[in-house]
């Protein structure tokens, strides 16, 4: 009998299984595969995203905890797809009842958008968000007595940390110096995907989207996950392991 | 299909097992995508599909889900009485003309007069004119709005959700729509 009984001990023991960190390849090829065999579509990940995003912010940050008269939350988006995310969240915020200033970094400089979804994410954010576009301060203590908190919606899992543009640089530069908390999205700007970064920025807040990145697995801030919608079949083949999310809610804290 | 569900049904504790009536317009894009972020048991029935890509789109996500898609409505409204906990109403929309419903759409509304199981219907019930309530139409027992209520649902007695949150407030001024405040974060308030 206590044979039988341990052995079914080990049994459930072995079915919960770890959740899954995503290497860099691993988080492409799961997208890739939800716009072309799931058919989603890129702004309707975006849209979910963004939201996710939002929602996370107020868990981690309700408006009553925020030190300022203003609930202002600076949001600094790149080009690429990390910044319409970040475009979405911040038209959320603004409805949650947040002040959203965006950050635009520039856009590229090169003319080429291979993106076409930023802009029609920017044109949602010109109807819905006054824009108050600033040069990026290098002055730390305006943005550290201006805003409550940072929202890096700037360098994604596709990015390379390696090799990091201006004026990306420069904005790590100083986010790496302000005061006030980061939070960031999918990986902080500037990190590698499958390291965690030792003199990179430093958020307080993480929102994972899918699945958490190799470079969390020792994040020992606040670490969200954004990713309910994924299908089955595609945590199955990756053996993501996920979370059950709580009742009906888009994300979970890890 | 339809014998089978009716074996999963156990009451409160078992699974919600769920019809959504869809078609190829707008309104079922909506029921869609709403069926894949629920731990209740949809099932789909849609008997004309759009070939435009968005709803395709929409149909591959469910499909891909596992959400079943019945092959046709059985006519014995008991049957749809026994299978299902309820039935969400995702038929005809605004956009649709009620004075000239096509088939299947009579025959499933005819079936959907008689069910006995709870009805929600998907911003304007299947068969109603957008700005008068239907004296023998469907009956919903709710209604969730998209946007902002309509005319037809003004002295809608069920219980009536409205969901468009999202609504710049431009758009809100411009016509005057007079929301009321979304609780917390919520993306849906109980009128």
């Amino acid at each position: 009998m206590d044979k039988m009984n341990h052995s079914s001990a080990d049994t459930e023991a072995e079915t919960i299984e770890a959740l899954r960190y995503l290497s860099k390849g691993e988080a492409a090829a799961i997208e890739t595969e939800l716009l072309r065999d799931y058919r989603f579509g890129q702004q309707q990940l975006i849209e979910i995203w963004g939201q996710a995003c939002a929602l996370a912010i107020t868990k981690a940050y309700p408006l009553s905890s925020l030190p300022k008269k203003q609930p202002t939350v600076l949001v600094i988006c790149g080009p690429d797809q990390n910044g319409s995310i970040g475009l979405v969240c911040a038209r959320h915020l603004r409805i949650f009842a947040l002040c959203a200033s965006q950050e635009f970094t520039a856009a590229p400089v090169n003319g080429q958008d291979t993106y076409p979804i930023t802009f029609s994410a920017r044109a949602l954010r010109h109807e819905m968000v006054v824009p108050r576009y600033y040069d990026v301060t290098t002055e730390v203590q305006l943005i550290n007595d201006a805003y409550n908190l940072v929202i890096d919606a700037m360098l994604g899992a596709e990015s390379d940390p390696t090799n990091v543009k201006e004026p990306y640089c420069g904005i790590l530069c100083t986010l790496k110096q302000v005061k006030i908390p980061i939070a960031s999205v999918d990986v902080p700007s500037g990190w590698d995907v499958e390291e965690p970064s030792q003199d990179g920025i430093h958020p307080e807040v993480l929102i994972s989207l899918i699945a958490p990145k190799k470079c969390s697995m020792s994040f020992s801030g606040k670490h969200f996950l954004a990713g309910r919608f994924l299908p089955y079949d595609i945590q199955k083949k990756y053996e993501l392991n996920l979370p059950d999310y709580p009742g009906t809610d888009c994300l979970i804290e890890l | 299909m339809v014998e089978e569900k009716a074996d999963r049904m156990d009451g409160l504790m078992g699974a919600w097992v769920i019809l959504y009536v869809c078609t190829c317009h707008q309104h079922g894009f909506t029921q869609l995508h709403q069926n894949q972020y629920t731990e209740y048991e949809p099932i789909i029935y849609h008997p004309k599909r759009s070939s435009q890509s968005v709803h395709q789109d929409f149909t591959v996500q469910c499909e891909k889900m596992d959400i079943p898609f019945l092959s046709y409505l059985p006519t014995e409204v008991q049957l749809i009485n026994d299978a299902y906990n309820l039935v969400i109403d995702a038929m005809l929309g605004p956009e649709s003309d009620p004075t000239n419903v096509k088939e299947p759409r009579p025959g499933i509304l005819c079936s959907l007069k008689q069910v006995k199981i709870p009805i929600a219907s998907v911003d304007v019930p299947s068969g109603w004119d957008v700005e008068e309530p239907s004296q023998d139409g469907i009956h919903p027992e709710v209604l969730i709005s998209l946007t902002a209520p309509k005319k037809c649902s003004m002295s809608f007695s069920g219980k009536h959700f409205l969901a468009g949150r999202f609504l710049p407030y431009d758009i809100q001024k411009k016509y005057e729509l007079n929301l009321p405040d979304y609780p917390g974060t919520d993306c849906v308030i109980e009128l």
